[in-house]
């Protein structure tokens, strides 16, 4: 079982707006610092959800990178705010195919939870059953 | 259809509002480079190497591609979606690599739509939407998305 970590120091204000058009989110608490705090958020703007899980996901590219991602079942479970710093965590399953990871605040507070499953287009002993029967 | 083959029928049982018979319209998704590039730059991601598109497209695809943005959604049924919406949940699963330049067909319903205990707001709505995505015909990812908001006063 290995693991993997992916860091990013400070969370960018001015990429949201970008992720709010591609994902057609029009939440003024990803753009607008009055609107964030007018909703108990504070004055800073709150990263898109889907934003966070491309950390995570960034972290299992840079693990795995000959491989695609088969599922991902994540929970939101807090916000991440222009500013923050991040770190993304992962734990690998025996086979290198599982990713239980997690995204955590500086302070420690984790604000994403999610399992990822990739396969690996690797067919290491050429018998078309990939990875997973060369490890078993 | 009967009513016991409409999966939003059998989902929202008890819910705060009726989404029966809500319908979102399909809608489409384009997968250029040059946003798979300005994504990957704007969370450090790893550069592109040939056409895989980095694997949270199934997500923006499914928001960005629905025929009706997901506010509009939440505010049609009568959800409390400017009250302070955020997506507690989702799954992803992927029939194939998302690739560039590629134009992406979403077709989209209503899962379920419960009202639950909240501890931050009291009483919330779990809105869960399914998405399909779909190239040349063939499904690529299925996303299923639930946003959580404050149930209305």
């Amino acid at each position: 079982m290995t693991s993997s970590r992916w860091e990013l120091p400070l969370v960018p204000a001015e990429a949201m707006a970008l992720w709010c058009e591609a994902l057609g989110d029009d939440n003024a608490i990803h753009v607008d610092p009055a609107a964030a705090e007018a909703l108990g958020f504070g004055p800073r703007t709150v990263n898109p959800g889907p934003t966070n899980l491309a950390y995570l996901l960034n972290m299992v590219m840079e693990a795995q990178p000959d491989a695609w991602v088969r599922c991902v079942e994540a929970a939101l479970l807090g916000n991440v705010l222009a500013g923050d710093g991040v770190t993304a965590q992962g734990t690998w399953d025996e086979y290198g195919m599982i990713c239980d990871a997690e995204l955590a605040l500086e302070t420690g507070h984790v604000v994403l939870k999610a399992r990822i499953e990739i396969e690996n287009g690797r067919d290491v002993d050429g018998d078309g059953e990939g990875i997973r029967s060369q490890r078993l | 259809m009967d009513a016991t083959d409409n999966p939003i029928g059998k989902a929202i049982g008890g819910a705060a509002c009726t989404a029966q018979g809500f319908v979102i319209p399909p809608g489409a998704f384009h997968l250029s480079a040059s946003l798979d590039d300005a994504i990957r730059r704007s969370c450090a991601a790893p550069l592109r190497d040939g056409e895989q598109a980095h694997p949270i497209f199934a997500f923006i695809a499914a928001l960005g591609g629905m025929g009706s943005r997901v506010g509009d959604v939440c505010r049609g049924l009568g959800l409390a979606f400017d009250s302070g919406a955020v997506l507690g949940r989702c799954r992803i699963d992927y029939d194939a690599p998302l690739t560039v330049d590629t134009r992406y067909d979403v077709a989209t319903s209503v899962v379920a739509l419960e009202r639950k205990s909240s501890r931050r707001f009291g009483a919330a709505d779990h809105l869960t939407l399914g998405m399909s995505i779909s190239a040349a015909g063939d499904v690529r990812a299925r996303v299923r998305l639930t946003t959580i908001m404050p149930a209305p006063a």
